[in-house]
């Protein structure tokens, strides 16, 4: 079954029919025609299904909602509006995890609060023994953290951001 | 243990097969595991990302066609790393209407008890839904699913989960599918969604480490390098370093 949400991107889910059963669709909505009738082949056919060799069946996995939270994608825009949002979300990342990746590729703009929130956030980790990395950062990140002399502090300074 | 026979499939086209069988078996052999990946795509892109320009030389193509034997076939591509090139004759596989269930046999038939001191044997397939890739479903123990970050690709993804699971049925096995976000564009908000998406239904599949989309994934196939040879310091080859960590790991979303 499909369901449409609107505040979504994706406006039906076409994976949705894994979940409603275990059933595969109807053999004629596929695209994989040929490859599909070589699988009906098999069935029909006994011979190259006896030579395979016979495997037990994997258990289902387990399904368990685990979100890796060790690695995070700053937004476009970071300033006073976003600083307590980001601010909870950072430190239950650092809570949850001995390092930290912070990818700073997308930030357009950010200003003091953000730029402040960081550099606690690195303090904090410091304290802790733990460690964050701020990967990609962009020129605009870069600029504004050389501006306030905190570059360095953070690990973005020119010389360590690499080939990006 | 035994050689882990590995199908890099997506029916649908540009969404870093060849790009992750690259650069994957290469950060793979680079951490000391023996691969062999085998390019079931008669274009024959992968042996060109390695570097193999010739399209003549004969590959898989004369394995399947019972002309040779696998073993003779496997280039040296890099230490540790074995390529066997698709060669000029796979299309004329592709095309094969007669045989039955038995044309679709002949990779699993040629695996069969070789390359038994290998780690891991890769086959990047063809972004089609033929012979060939029946071919790969037949003689693979584990599927590696590459995914861009796109409505489309989810409903391939629909279908392509569908034929496994009737090659399941029909093959009395079951596949360890592995998917891995490839071409990853960050600040779309549609990323996001399709992978959410594909956790929700795959969970504890999809690989821990995302591909982000680079300039220079694009770049290193026309100078024959893999990413950990042509921009090793860059972000895309520590994302290929990461995903063989994750791949051999289990390390998942």
């Amino acid at each position: 079954m499909t369901t449409k949400n609107n505040e979504s991107l994706i406006g039906f889910d076409p994976l949705a029919w894994i979940n409603d059963d275990d059933e595969t669709p109807a053999q004629e909505e596929s695209s994989m025609e040929q490859v599909d009738e070589i699988s009906s082949e098999v069935a029909d056919e006994s011979s190259p299904a006896e030579e395979l060799s016979s495997q037990e069946s994997l258990s289902e996995p387990e399904i368990t909602e685990l979100i890796d939270n060790s690695k995070i994608t700053l937004d476009d825009t970071l300033n006073i509006n976003t600083v307590l949002e980001l601010h909870g979300k950072l430190m239950q990342a650092l809570k949850d995890n001995d390092s930290l990746e912070i990818d700073a590729a997308n930030v357009n703009n950010i200003d003091t609060a953000s730029l402040q929130l960081l550099v606690v956030l690195k303090q904090e980790a410091f304290k802790l023994g733990k460690d964050i990395v701020f990967d990609f950062p962009s020129d605009r990140f870069i600029e504004a953290a050389e501006l306030l002399g905190i570059d360095n502090m953070l690990g973005v300074d020119q010389s360590a951001a690499g080939f990006f | 243990m035994s050689v882990r026979v590995v199908a890099i499939i997506n029916q649908k086209g540009g969404v870093g097969k060849t790009t992750t069988s690259t650069n994957l078996t290469h950060a793979l052999a680079k951490k000391g595991y023996k691969v062999t990946v085998i390019d079931l795509d008669p274009q024959g892109h992968l042996a060109v990302s390695f570097g193999v320009t010739s399209m003549q030389i004969s590959g898989i193509d004369a394995v399947m066609l019972d002309e040779k034997n696998v073993e003779q076939q496997v280039i040296a591509a890099r230490d540790n790393l074995q390529l066997i090139v698709a060669g000029p004759r796979l299309q004329e596989i592709e095309q094969l209407t007669d045989g039955g269930a038995k044309r679709g046999d002949l990779l699993r038939k040629a695996l069969h008890e070789n390359l038994q001191d290998q780690d891991f044997v890769f086959v990047d397939c063809p972004p089609s839904s033929g012979v060939l890739v029946a071919n790969a479903l037949f003689a693979a123990d584990e599927i590696l699913i590459p995914m861009t970050s796109d409505f489309l690709a989810l409903q391939g993804l629909s279908h392509l989960v569908g034929t496994l699971k009737r090659f399941e049925s029909a093959l009395k096995k079951k596949y360890k599918i592995s998917l891995v976000m490839a071409r990853y564009v960050t600040r779309r908000r549609i990323s996001k969604e399709v992978l959410n998406t594909m956790l929700k239904h795959f969970p504890q599949q999809v690989l821990a480490t995302v591909i982000r989309e680079s300039s220079v994934l694009a770049e290193c196939p026309s100078s024959g390098k893999t990413i950990l040879e042509y921009r090793p310091g860059s972000r895309s080859a520590r994302d290929f370093r990461d995903l063989a960590d994750a791949f051999l790991e289990d390390k998942v979303m």
